[in-house]
């Protein structure tokens, strides 16, 4: 009876995790927790939530996306209030479905549209590529050589990386060196690094690159670790990111290579898709397919002082 | 020499199986509107298919005493093949042909490398995941392949469902049920099955017994290789989505299941029914758990140490559960003075 006994121990053990079921229940669900830009908007989302006197069950499947859809058919059995995700929705339609066929609303967190979404909220993904593709151009006065970290499986930082091509392809004598999809077998901060010094090797002459732009952060960070553990910090190659993290704005606060991000109002999203949950559970439909909210250049003028 | 009671026989060969209803009995009372349903249920079945099928055909190369670490690798490899194929414009019949004799040849070179060159099973099938990984990045450009270069009826499958009266029986379910049958007449009712028990048993016996041994850990590693391709078509035609690193989470899953299915046999054999029990408990461990709102990372620490729990009280009880050296000879001091 040991086995018997110790499993029902350390079930009851956790028994008493399990949360009144008064108010009205929402799930967050990502697969992409362990990114600080997702934990940003799902803490925005919990403080959101804890004001309005949710109750509030956040999901992460650790990358698995397969996990994230049956872990979606799980809460729509259970009958939640509203769903809100943080994922391509594309890829998770049985989930969507099996929330539609329960009732239950879901809200993408900067995600992408989708017909089985309430609506979405995120910033424009295009506005942001272009503030910092501009940024290096203007830097380079219109001249040099850049290296581009992208990510193609997710729509919405892939179309981060269509619109910088589109802006250094438009200026004749900004040459893309290449085009990199860091590996996230160690986290793509690690990824990004590793595929620098490769660049940084195949490249030894001091000036042969110009800049770095990055998708977003983690690679413009890798980039920066492996520039200066390279010694090649003071040949003024200018590093850009996206998402305007903690480390980012260290980085650029300290006046290193890494020079510019765009910080999202993840705040802001979360906050939005809480009134708008907030008005769905109020029987408010809203018929905009995307909510976009505005993202701004981070400097190091906007860090020091 | 202390040594205490040996478990009942039936708790020893039964006891996973109490401590899985134990669970079941658990969540019930918890989640007494939603968990004992029959829609649960058939939620829960249909979200372990695809695990299922890596699991059972992961357990004819664990009977043989080898691993095979390259299906979740190959799973989503075998999704891009079938996406690939599709975006070329072939028809349903096509890409699965092909991706399932991708499946078939991965499985023969893990096959290949461990019976006919001698690697070891864990550095070789870690060698063709490696492969198999970057073949499937290297395919699809790291990219998703979803939309409507997807034959509808390829989706409709993953989706679908069989409607038998109130019943209604998901297309994935039933296909891990058949696969399920298949290794189970195999291991059980052939003369290969007693074979490859015998491989795993004692190999020197085996080989001296006269059976081909390379050949058979051959075509333990083809059907794994086989299931992991039937698995990947299976989490394709679910998602409608084929990305280069879906099936990863598979493997360990796949091989906890097993470990947790040796636990339920007096030898410690993997057993393919006792694979069925692992992959329920780590399906209703997921399914209940979330209904409970318990955080998932508590789940993942929750899951580990059953797995973890099981597997030692079924060493436990197969050795005989004996005093460490230090409380016996604590005893037999006090017993002297």
């Amino acid at each position: 009876m040991r086995k018997f006994s110790l499993f029902l121990v350390l079930l009851l053990a956790i028994g008493g995790a399990a949360l009144a079921q008064d108010a009205p229940s929402i799930a967050v669900m990502t697969p992409f927790l362990a990114q600080p830009g997702t934990q940003l908007m799902v803490e925005g989302f919990e403080a959101a939530a804890a004001d309005k006197g949710w109750q509030v069950n956040v999901i992460d499947t650790s990358e698995d996306i397969a996990a994230l859809v049956s872990r979606m058919e799980d809460v729509a059995l259970q009958g939640v209030d509203a769903i809100v995700i943080n994922v391509d929705p594309t890829q998770i339609e049985p989930g969507l479905q099996a929330a539609a066929d329960a009732g239950i609303p879901v809200f993408g967190l900067d995600s992408g549209a989708h017909p089985l979404l309430a609506t979405n909220v995120t910033s424009n993904g295009y506005t942001m590529a272009a503030e910092t593709a501009t940024y290096v151009v203007d830097r380079l006065n219109g001249a040099g050589n850049v290296v581009m970290f992208i990510f193609e499986p997710y729509p919405p930082v892939q179309k981060r990386g269509a619109i910088a091509q589109a802006i250094f392809d438009n200026t004749p004598d900004i040459h893309i060196m290449d085009a990199i999809t860091p590996s996230f077998d160690n986290g793509p901060l690690e990824g990004a690094r590793n595929a620098m010094e490769a660049v940084l090797l195949a490249h030894p002459e001091a000036g042969s690159i110009s800049a770095v732009w990055a998708a977003w952060d983690d690679p413009a960070l890798g980039a920066l670790q492996a520039i200066e553990d390279a010694g090649r910090a003071d040949e003024g190659i200018v590093i850009v990111g996206i998402d305007a993290t903690n480390q980012a704005r260290d980085a650029i606060a300290r006046g290193s290579n890494f020079e510019a991000t765009v910080a999202q109002d993840f705040s802001g999203m979360a906050a939005r898709v809480a009134d708008l949950v907030e008005a769905r559970l109020g029987g408010m439909m809203s018929a905009q397919v995307n909510h976009y909210v505005p993202a701004r250049l981070v400097t190091q003028a906007d860090l020091v002082g | 020499m202390p040594q205490l009671p040996h478990m009942p026989a039936f708790l020893r060969r039964y006891g996973t199986l109490i401590g899985f209803l134990a669970i079941v009995l658990f969540f019930w009372t918890q989640r007494p509107q939603t968990f004992m349903t029959l829609p649960n249920w058939v939620n829960i079945t249909r979200q372990m298919s695809i695990l299922g099928v890596v699991a059972f055909t992961m357990t004819i190369v664990m009977v043989t005493g080898d691993f095979d670490l390259s299906v979740g690798a190959m799973a989503s490899l075998v999704g891009i093949v079938a996406g690939s194929a599709f975006q070329s414009g072939a028809g349903v019949g096509e890409a699965v042909a092909l991706a399932l004799l991708v499946g078939l040849a991965g499985g023969a070179l893990n096959g290949l490398l461990v019976a006919g060159v001698g690697i070891s099973a864990f550095v070789a099938t870690l060698g063709t995941l490696t492969v198999f990984r970057g073949l499937a990045l290297y395919t699809s450009g790291g990219a998703s392949i979803y939309g409507r270069v997807i034959p509808a009826e390829f989706s409709s499958f993953g989706r679908g469902a069989i409607q038998l009266g109130e019943l209604r029986i998901p297309n994935l379910t039933l296909l891990a049920a058949l696969v399920l049958a298949l290794v189970f007449v195999i291991l059980r009712f052939t003369i290969v099955g007693r074979r490859l028990y015998a491989i795993g048993g004692n190999r020197e016996a085996a080989r001296f017994g006269g059976i081909r041994i390379a050949r058979l850990r051959m075509l333990s590693f083809v059907i794994s290789g086989l299931g992991a391709a039937v698995a990947g078509l299976m989490l394709f035609s679910r998602l409608s989505t084929a990305h280069p690193t879906q099936g990863e989470g598979l493997m360990l899953q796949a091989i906890a299941a097993v470990f947790l299915g040796m636990t339920m046999n007096e030898e410690a054999q993997p057993n393919v029914l006792g694979t069925l029990v692992g992959v329920l408990i780590l399906g209703v461990l997921a399914n209940g758990l979330t209904q409970m709102q318990i955080d998932t990372y508590i789940q993942q620490i929750l899951t580990g140490l059953i797995i973890i729990l099981a597997v030692t009280l079924s060493s436990l009880s197969q050795r005989g559960l004996r005093a460490p050296e230090w409380l016996r000879r604590l005893l037999s001091e006090r017993r002297t003075t």
